[in-house]
């Protein structure tokens, strides 16, 4: 039983609540309130680590809090190992900056604004820390149900159309995920992860691949691969830039962490090996990545095209962990990291720059870089990052990926790769020579009007700016990052441990 | 068997309004069908045809209906009733902007 597990949900969730109560007092106090929060949910964390700092480094760390004092399987029980924790730490190091690059950001309804953000935060560690399969998915309907109105949150007719598509979208993907725990239920009679995983394996092989395909088709449609990626772009180029950075960077994540979750721990990746689907996967995530990529090419909207570029690299994620090799998994997950601090980096810059364009669009950011060159160097540095140039992060986890592809002779995916980093090259040379060309800017007050919030730049510029350095850090000391994720890897390939110590302990 | 064969029938009923209908509110109602089938096909495969899972005491396990699904479906309709609320809401708002239900005019469904 571990107190700190609970918080860890428990803080944002409360902050949501409390967030209109202060409203009603004293609205100067509610960005305190809402930073106080946001630095004690990653004091938590820094104290689980800190805590358990001897088991992180040999992988063994695993603690658990059951709800309402019910041992599993009865009850809904939390649990952080380290694939829980990688993600954990991932995800509420970049809502804490989120959250203070909001600030300066969002100048309309903000208490709407947090209160549905901190709501989206408990919700994605909830789906991370619950070893639930029903719980699992009440949250994953809750991630959904609070993005989309901050999709719409500048209340103009894109926003609307597309929280419309995404939130169709969403349900559809949730039904799916819903047949297959319905499946899993009747079959199995038990809805925890750890007794799911110890029969899942005495089921007919036809309904093990049936409740994978069921699973399988809902995490697609929630994370945009090739067949429903129709609502990505829309999506994350009508939300406010540190919406579209948490759509692209932390809640696709979460969609990844359930995949792995879900396919190694839960169901077994053998299921899938065995009857040659992890081979369809493959192809299908490559060919998505190809497919976004492409689609970024003829985009001429600088937002869509970052979105775009999501897709491209969410594929080669699903593709390369689905290669199931230990290098291919650690790299995959690099890739997770620093696909995270990049797009990030990219979007909260865009961010920043969009303020002095009349418009999204490529043409019309003409100039840009005269203005704002500090910025604009930082979304120089994280595009390089994105093309896969040294020392930034994005050159290690491409290497690795090109490696562990080439390991297990997959040339044509190492080709692919190589292929989304030369066109990621050319569509982001084409935003940045368009900044750069020397036309005068008009005054910055006038293009002000066009857009819906407003803006206390320091804050902004300089959360961009840490992200952007986050990126060249990490590139640096890349090892420092890679080698925690040997213990993700043991978690992801012992799924009897996992059951051991969920239904042990 | 009859109520796999409903399943089926309610939820491909579901799937074609979301597919084919030009109007936004008729692919919510389609949405809605979908989950209600589930919900529906659920409650019936877990019917073992036994007594109400209340206990008083008196019964022993076996002679009980199992509750799990009863209280998953509930969750599910609550999930269910205020995404589409929330979905409806929208098109409203959309309406306000462009003044029709058409999908079309946010680019369908399968395009971007």
């Amino acid at each position: 039983m571990n107190v700190a597990l609970i918080l860890l949900i428990v803080i944002p969730l409360g902050t949501a609540i409390l967030i209109p109560l202060i409203d009603i007092f004293h609205k100067e106090v509610r960005k305190y309130l809402v930073v106080f929060s946001a630095f004690l949910e990653f004091i938590i964390l820094l104290y689980i680590v800190v805590n358990n700092f001897s088991k992180i480094t040999n992988g063994s760390i695993f603690l658990t809090y059951n709800l309402g004092g019910w041992l599993p399987p009865l009850g809904i029980n939390l649990t952080l190992d380290m694939l829980s924790l990688y993600f954990v730490a991932l995800i509420s190091t970049a809502v804490l900056f989120l959250v203070i690059y909001s600030i300066g950001y969002i100048g309309h309804h903000e208490g709407k604004y947090y209160v549905l953000l901190f709501l989206m935060w408990a919700a994605m560690l909830g789906i991370i820390l619950t070893s639930d399969i029903f719980n699992f998915y009440v949250f994953l309907e809750l991630v959904l149900i609070t993005t989309a109105p901050l999709i719409a949150f500048k209340r103009n007719r894109e926003g609307t159309e597309a929280a419309i598509k995404y939130m169709f979208y969403g349900i559809l993907g949730g039904v799916f995920i819903f047949i297959g725990i319905i499946l899993i239920y009747f079959n199995l009679g038990t809805l925890n992860f750890a007794e799911i995983s110890a029969n899942f394996n005495m089921l007919p092989l036809n309904i093990q691949i049936l409740i994978s395909i069921f699973f399988l088709v809902g995490l697609f449609i929630k994370l945009g691969i090739f067949p429903f990626h129709f609502w990505v772009a829309k999506a994350q180029s009508a939300a406010p830039s540190p919406i579209s950075a948490l759509l692209s960077g932390v809640v696709e994540k979460i969609y990844i962490y359930a995949f792995l979750r879900l396919i190694w721990n839960v169901f077994g990746i053998n299921v899938l090996q065995d009857t040659g689907m992890s081979k369809i996967i493959i192809y299908v995530a490559l060919l998505s990545s190809i497919i976004g990529h492409v689609l970024a090419l003829y985009e001429d909207d600088l937002k869509r095209m970052l979105a775009y570029s999501t897709i491209g690299h969410l594929g080669i994620i699903i593709a390369i962990v689905t290669v199931n090799t230990k290098f291919a998994i650690m790299a995959g997950l690099l890739h997770v990291l620093s696909h995270l601090l990049m797009k990030i980096s990219l979007f909260t810059s865009a961010g920043f720059l969009l303020q002095f364009t009349p418009s999204h669009k490529l043409k019309d950011s003409r100039g840009v870089a005269h203005e704002n060159i500090s910025v604009f160097s930082g979304f120089i540095i994280a595009a390089a990052g994105m093309m896969g140039l040294p020392p930034m992060i994005g050159f290690f986890s491409k290497l690795f990926i090109v490696r562990s592809f080439i390991n297990s002779s997959f040339y044509f995916g190492a080709s692919l790769v190589v292929l989304g980093s030369i066109f990621s090259f050319i569509y982001y040379s084409r935003y940045i020579t368009y900044g750069f060309k020397k036309i005068s800017l008009g005054s910055p007050e006038e293009f002000r009007l066009i857009l819906s919030v407003l803006y206390r730049e320091k804050v902004v510029k300089n959360i961009a700016l840490l992200f952007v350095i986050a990126v060249v850090l990490s590139g640096i000391f890349y090892k420092t990052v890679f080698c925690p994720l040997e213990g993700v890897y043991n978690v992801l390939e012992n799924p009897s441990l996992y059951i051991d110590l969920i239904l042990g302990g | 068997m009859i109520n796999n064969f409903v399943f089926v029938v309610l939820f491909l009923l579901g799937f074609y309004a979301i597919l084919v209908k030009k109007n936004l509110i008729k692919m919510v109602i389609g949405l809605n069908i979908m989950e209600g089938s589930i919900f529906f096909w659920f409650i019936t495969l877990t019917d073992r045809g036994k007594m109400i899972p209340i206990v008083n005491g008196t019964q022993v396990a076996s002679q009980l209906n199992d509750p799990v699904p009863q209280a998953l479906i509930l969750t599910g309709i609550v999930i269910g009733a205020s995404t589409s609320a929330f979905l409806l809401t929208l098109i409203i708002e959309l309406d306000k902007f462009t003044s029709s239900t058409n999908p079309d005019q946010i680019g369908g469904m399968i395009e971007d």
